[in-house]
């Protein structure tokens, strides 16, 4: 495995990292901006800021085909971002209706919709209405009863997976007529009118559900919560319970972010600044290992530590060894953002993964 | 250092870490606003069960968790009058500076001597780990401290006295 | 009315609609009620079990059937039993038994179980003695340390505090914020 190439942009806490689908252009959200970096050699340049929001930007997405950008922010707006001819980029206003904050946006596979999440207990999915010009929203509501923290789009298009601070995932129907052709008829459900909600799911554990997931066919869905957990639920037939539903509990710190690279497998990562894999299908997952390689070099240079000075740190502190000031992972800090960086064939072989500290890393798998 | 500091530190420290696990998370009662759940205490689904940790009756730390901040109270060792002094003016005399602590708050909650309120914005700052031993080391060394400042004033008040008796030898 | 402070009223409490109003019980669907008398019997069959020698039965059967849906009180009857396991098992033996319950099926939510009750053990028998700390000295300049007799509760917490430490050794810190997220407390 490949060593991990890092970018160790600034410091500030990146929200959320998109890749254009080249590659060769990354979107980084800091702060009340959002940095566009261009790749020169290997590394990546500061190129253009795009400055708009007067708030935090929670997300940003770049849609593969149209490099069109979405970005969302605490102030309660999305922006979409073209390029103009005359260089720079020239936002749109997207019209969302909320009143709290915008969360967290992706673009549907489609691009002509993206869903946003929002602290107003609402999914605004938005389309763009050729006649006014306009990016124009409708609201996914029921049942959801606290803030949206993830979004995650079926390949067709229409499905969407949310999860919520009310500690649920649960699976929507984003129909819009006009703009999406009608859906094959799937284990989710087979007639999809607008807000149907074609599935919910609870923990026992109840915590605040921080990424959810389809998997590449669609057929299951994963989502991790803050209670350290990971379920994945594969549906059976619309209306039915579905056929498994598998949660592990983990030892680790909860998740924040997590993607599937195939059918059967799972990279997570979170509060423990280190990303993991996870294996297994309807008859039950579990952990597979970290991607940090523990020999790399430089990891196991401790400093000297006389035995005086180890038994006095774990007497006073109640801790092992005394200079910890670097952790031992390649992130300083939480990740917040995984995302699929490189896929073949429906396999995705390298994922870019940032985080509070910075830094945006790209994984080989 | 007494027999059970050690796993009580270790108790503390564990719970610091798992009840740091912070994200930026923006109101959802008032528009526009991002403030510590923890205070606010505006929507009860994004604050956990809190946690004590305690060594005995005297000696207890107190976690209250949310989504984006961490209330951590202490209550500091007090076996006499004298401790009980000294721990009120040293935690007043913190507390009165807390602009400069950054994570101290102004106020202790009741039945604690002192605490702390971490936010999202001080782990996206400072290290994780590195606030953890910050508590660990006050806890430790506050401990040492008020000994040390009631060990001061009883050798004075032995010194005061042996020379209100000695006068006439 | 007249006297009623318009300003000191709470609107968000009175909109159905606004956060302050989630329902939390929609976090724990399926909590079953359990009366009094039947954790008091759990507990009557799980003492017979310490009696008979058998701690780690005794800690499992009382792990496996956390009395979620209880009151008050039956809640302090199971916590009482817990603790009463806790305190009779040796320390050499709890980091063993703790893996074997760990790798037995559902072992990881018997120990986020196990780790609820030792955080309430440490929580409870504060409020239940306070009433006889700090009793002042007629002296205050006493040169003996009221260590011992007025750090009541010492023993027990030390005991929960080892137990604390060998749950996370094995179970991780996930364990822990299990405790703060889970909205079934014991």
């Amino acid at each position: 495995m490949p060593a991990p190439e890092v970018h160790h942009l600034f410091h500030y806490p990146i929200a959320d990292h998109s890749f254009s689908a080249d590659r060769q252009t990354l979107a980084v959200a800091r702060e009340s901006n959002v940095d566009i970096y261009q790749r020169a050699g290997g590394k990546f340049q500061l190129k253009d800021e795009l400055k708009g929001h007067d708030k935090t930007v929670t997300s940003v997405d770049i849609a593969p085909n149209s490099g069109k950008i979405v970005t969302c922010s605490q102030d309660r707006n999305a922006y979409v971002w073209e390029p103009s001819p005359e260089g720079g980029w020239k936002p749109t206003l997207v019209l969302l209706r909320i009143n709290r904050a915008a969360t967290f946006v992706r673009w549907a596979p489609s691009e002509t919709k993206f869903a946003v999440g929002s602290g107003a207990r609402l999914i605004p999915v938005c389309y763009f209405e050729e006649e006014d010009n306009w990016w124009v929203s409708k609201h996914l509501k029921k049942p959801i009863r606290s803030t949206i923290t993830c979004v995650s789009w079926h390949p067709n298009s229409v499905l969407l997976a949310a999860g919520s601070t009310d500690g649920h995932a649960r699976v929507f129907s984003s129909f819009v007529k006009g703009v999406d052709a009608r859906p094959e008829p799937s284990a989710w459900g087979e007639r999809l009118p607008f807000n149907t909600v074609c599935g919910e799911f609870l923990n026992k554990t109840a915590g605040w559900v921080h990424s959810v997931a389809f998997s590449p066919s669609g057929n299951a869905l994963a989502f991790a919560a803050h209670d350290s957990s990971l379920t994945v639920v594969y549906p059976s037939a619309p209306e039915q319970p579905p056929r498994a539903v598998v949660s592990i509990s983990m030892q680790l710190l909860p998740f924040m972010s997590i993607v599937w690279t195939k059918e059967d497998e799972i990279v997570a990562a979170g509060y423990d600044c280190e990303a993991y894999r996870l294996q297994g299908d309807e008859s039950g997952w579990q952990l597979a290992g970290s991607l940090e390689s523990k020999g790399r070099p430089g990891v196991q240079d401790h400093r000297e530590e006389s035995a005086l000075n180890m038994f006095r740190q774990m007497d006073l502190k109640g801790k092992a060894s005394a200079d910890d000031t670097k952790l031992k992972t390649v992130h300083q800090n939480t990740i917040n953002t995984v995302r699929s960086y490189e896929e073949n064939g429906g396999t995705v072989s390298k994922i870019s993964t940032s985080g509070v500290d910075g830094r945006v890393v790209v994984w080989t798998l | 250092m007494s027999q059970s500091l050690r796993p009580y530190l270790q108790c503390v420290r564990s719970s610091l870490t798992a009840a740091l696990s912070l994200s930026n998370f923006a109101s959802q009662a008032s528009e526009r606003h991002n403030v510590p759940e923890i205070e606010a205490q505006s929507s009860p689904e994004v604050l956990l069960n809190p946690l004590t940790v305690s060594r005995n009756e005297n000696e207890k730390v107190f976690i209250e968790p949310s989504i984006n901040s961490v209330r951590i109270s202490i209550k500091i060792k007090q076996a006499d009058e004298i401790e009980h002094i000294l721990v009120h003016k040293f935690t007043r005399f913190l507390t009165q500076r807390a602009e400069s602590f950054f994570i101290l708050r102004r106020k202790p909650i009741k039945g604690y001597d002192i605490s702390f309120l971490i936010t999202n914005f001080h782990t996206e700052e400072m290290l994780k780990h590195k606030l953890v031993d910050f508590i660990i080391q006050f806890m430790e060394e506050v401990d040492k401290e008020i000994s040390e400042m009631k060990l001061f004033l009883n050798a004075r008040a032995r010194f005061v006295a042996e020379s209100f008796l000695t006068p006439f030898d | 009315m007249a006297t009623l402070n318009w300003r000191t009223i709470n609107i968000d409490a009175l909109d159905p609609d606004s956060p302050a109003n989630f329902d939390l019980s929609t976090l724990t669907p399926d909590v079953a009620s359990a009366s009094t008398a039947d954790v008091q019997s759990l507990a009557g069959q799980i003492r017979q079990l310490l009696r008979a020698g058998d701690n780690e039965g005794a800690l499992q059967g009382a792990l496996e059937n956390p009395p979620y849906g209880a009151d008050e009180r039956g809640k302090d009857i199971h916590l009482a039993t817990v603790i009463e396991i806790l305190q009779s098992i040796r320390q050499s033996e709890m980091s063993p038994i703790l893996s074997r319950i760990y790798s037995a099926p559902g072992g990881t939510e018997a120990l986020d179980v196990l780790m609820k009750y030792i955080y309430k053990g440490m929580a409870q028998s504060n409020t239940a003695n306070t009433a006889k700390t700090m009793t002042p000295q007629a002296t205050g300049f006493s040169q003996i340390h009221a260590r011992g007799g007025g750090e009541g509760g010492g023993q027990a917490m030390s005991v929960l505090l080892s137990w604390h430490e060998k749950l996370v050794e094995i179970a991780g810190p996930g364990c822990i914020v299990r405790v703060m997220t889970d909205r079934r407390t014991v």
